[in-house]
């Protein structure tokens, strides 16, 4: 079952001298429980697919749909709506709220969506239980180390159970141990939960553990390659 | 969730929090500290005027105001009387012959009005009776072969009858009221020295004291220094029921003290029996009727009703004797509201500034939670709510420190003494008992809300006009 599909998509930037190609016709499709990586140098165009995708931006040409939806057609405070119940999104430098522990970093989609406070302190527990640290979760991110707080984002970004989940560079700032943990979770959790993973990355670790790699360099897809 | 982020967020930084929130309690106190004391003043004002000057409503011929001609006597006296004591709400009533004369004494003389008055009745309706001066005597109230005037501080002053004396009593007092030896070494060679006039006293005083020293002791000194010989005399010369001038020598009988030097210069009390017999007018003869009420509340409503009941005679009540006092219990909650709302503004700007750092500051994790789908109106709530937070915190703070202050401060009261002439010119006491109102605060409480709300919402704003994909990328 397709969740993603990007149909010929552009992006152009026009700054004041140059145009700029960052996104040069892609298209790609994206299956329910797909484990992905998207690879490349820096400046290819990762970040800008990632963004597309995920609705922070707006493509100067081709439709992205999510689960048949296009993204194209939503207004603003629907795309908003939208990104809140279908994606779930992990930054490199994990963006947790900083006020707020690592439960209630958690369950804070599940809160804006309005979920009972039983539901949300279940999959809060067990979210974090499967990430590995049912015993921080009165702790705050400053308490956290980096893969720690790597690991409450993954929690949270996975809370309100999105139909893929975007992940920008998340193993750019941690540790090889670290990122062998991380990577483990996330594997885990693709399988039992069967929610799509999109990472761009130039990491060898997050390549070696990725089932689908998709090279871009200069805007266009260069390779997608299916490992068995 | 919203609600507890923003909570939180206040606190993320502590320091600027504080800052902003010390800031809102000092204006917020002060605002209410100035109000309760302003407020206490008129307050104070308006009873003594209720109390001891004028009561609450006059009835009189309706011509007798513009030349208090003796002739103008309330016609149907009794049946008057009797309308008014049937009145719902009167509580006492008493009647008056009013005349303008001259007081004299051989020093001096001023222009008075002159009330006879029934003093068993007139306590009813007025305290005045409790403002005596110690040691002046009493309201009429010691059995006297003379003629009696109860008269006014200032006009005891202003004819000489009160007079400055400094010697081993008035050194000793001053001493028991802890002023400093230096000043009681300036006032020892003035031992057994008689002043006639306070303007002479206060002459001299000026000419011993620093500026510093006089605004600190001089009402202190003055207090101690005056006296006062039992029965002094004066005159009091006036035109007759037959146009023929006359006059008496009258004892003083006390003197009264109500922080009002314009009421006390010009009212002289005397009993009515004896201004009747020097007159010629009799117990029927009277020109003004003085009604107390139960509540002032029943002002206007008793008012209307006497109005129709009585519609020969003029009826006024206290507000429309006293303009002056109406509009200022009527403009000055107006005028309260206006002074907390220019200072909240000035407050307004200072949050502003602040949550506007809150949100440049807060760039890249507003990008985050607009990315993960915090909606516009969650957004401007979480900013909103700090900023109402903040302001509340620092109102809740400063109300209490006010309240406190005002409790605390109303005991005692706050003597001005060094501004006493001042106060007492314009009819004020200068020891002001802050009050305020509970539904003040309520009033208040609402204005910091509005103020944190409007604070925001440009704040708000910007942060509302933040696009995800490049705020995540600030660092």
């Amino acid at each position: 079952m397709k969740v993603l599909e990007i149909k010929n998509v552009h992006k152009i930037y026009n700054s004041s001298e140059v145009k700029v190609h960052a996104v040069n016709d892609i298209s790609l499709d994206f299956e329910k429980g797909e484990f992905a990586a998207i690879v490349g140098p820096s400046g290819s165009g990762k970040t800008t697919l990632l963004n597309l995708i995920g609705g922070l931006d707006t493509p100067t040409s081709g439709e992205i749909m999510v689960d048949h939806t296009n993204l194209a057609e939503l207004k603003s405070s629907a795309l908003i709506d939208f990104r809140m119940r279908n994606i779930g999104f992990v930054f490199q430098s994990y963006n947790l709220i900083p006020v707020l522990t690592a439960k209630e970093n958690v369950e804070f989609i599940m809160s804006l969506q309005k979920w009972k406070r039983e539901d949300r302190d279940a999959r809060t527990f067990e979210l974090l239980k499967a990430v590995g640290l049912e015993d921080r979760v009165n702790s705050r991110p400053s308490k956290l180390s980096g893969g720690q707080q790597q690991r409450v984002a993954v929690a949270r970004a996975l809370a309100s159970k999105p139909k893929f989940v975007l992940a920008d560079e998340p193993t750019a700032n941690l540790d090889s141990k670290s990122t062998e943990t991380l990577l483990d979770i996330m594997d885990q959790l693709n399988k039992e939960e069967g929610i799509t993973f999109i990472f761009s990355t130039h990491d060898a670790r997050v390549v070696k553990k990725a089932r689908r790699v998709i090279t871009i360099e200069d805007g266009k897809v260069v390779s997608d390659e299916r490992k068995n | 969730m919203i609600w507890k982020t923003a909570w939180k967020n206040v606190w993320r930084n502590k320091v600027r929090s504080l800052v902003v929130i010390i800031s809102v309690t000092i204006g917020i106190f002060g605002g209410i500290f100035a109000v309760a004391v302003m407020n206490g003043a008129i307050e104070q004002r308006v009873d003594a005027a209720l109390n001891e000057e004028i009561a609450h409503i006059h009835i009189n011929h309706s011509n007798l105001r513009d030349n208090y001609d003796i002739q103008l006597f309330i016609p149907d006296l009794e049946q008057v009387l009797e309308t008014v004591n049937a009145t719902p709400g009167v509580k006492s009533v008493t009647s008056r012959t009013i005349i303008t004369g001259m007081a004299n004494t051989a020093a001096k003389s001023a222009g008075v009005q002159i009330l006879g008055i029934d003093p068993e009745t007139e306590k009813k309706v007025l305290k005045l009776y409790e403002t005596t001066l110690p040691g002046t005597g009493s309201f009429f109230e010691t059995e006297s072969r003379h003629l009696l005037a109860y008269i006014g501080q200032d006009l005891a002053k202003e004819l000489n009858i009160i007079r400055y004396m400094i010697n081993d009593a008035v050194i000793d007092s001053l001493k028991k009221r802890e002023l400093p030896e230096e000043i009681l070494i300036k006032l020892a060679p003035y031992k057994g020295q008689r002043f006639k006039s306070e303007k002479s006293f206060k002459k001299e005083m000026k000419s011993i004291l620093t500026l510093k020293e006089q605004h600190a002791y001089a009402v202190k000194i003055a207090k101690e220094a005056w006296s006062f010989r039992q029965r002094s005399k004066m005159t009091l010369t006036f035109i007759d029921k037959n146009q023929v001038q006359t006059g008496a020598v009258f004892r003083i009988a006390g003197i009264y003290d109500i922080k009002n030097n314009m009421f006390e210069m010009s009212q002289v009390l005397v009993k009515n029996e004896d201004l009747m017999e020097l007159t010629g007018m009799t117990s029927k003869e009277m020109h003004q009727l003085v009604i107390s009420l139960e509540d002032t509340e029943m002002t206007e409503e008793v008012t209307a009703s006497l109005k129709s009941a009585l519609p020969e005679l003029e009826i006024m009540h206290w507000k429309e004797i006293q303009p002056d006092l109406a509009m200022m219990t009527d403009m000055i909650q107006k005028f309260y509201g206006v002074f907390m709302v220019i200072i909240l503004a000035a407050l307004a700007f200072g949050i502003v500034n602040t949550m506007l750092m809150v949100v440049l500051e807060r760039t890249k994790e507003l990008g985050m939670l607009t990315a993960i789908g915090m909606n516009k109106k969650r957004v401007f709530s979480m900013i909103m709510l700090e900023s109402v937070f903040l302001s509340i915190v620092g109102g809740a703070v400063g109300m209490a420190v006010s309240k406190f202050m005002i409790t605390l401060t109303a005991r005692n009261g706050i003597n001005l003494a060094g501004y006493e002439e001042g106060f007492e010119a314009m009819g004020f006491s200068a020891h002001i008992y802050p009050v305020i109102s509970t539904s003040f605060f309520v009033t208040v409480t609402i204005l910091i809300i509005v103020t944190g709300i409007l604070s925001s919402i440009y704040p708000a704003l910007k942060a509302l006009k933040l696009d995800p994909s490049e705020a995540l990328r600030t660092e």
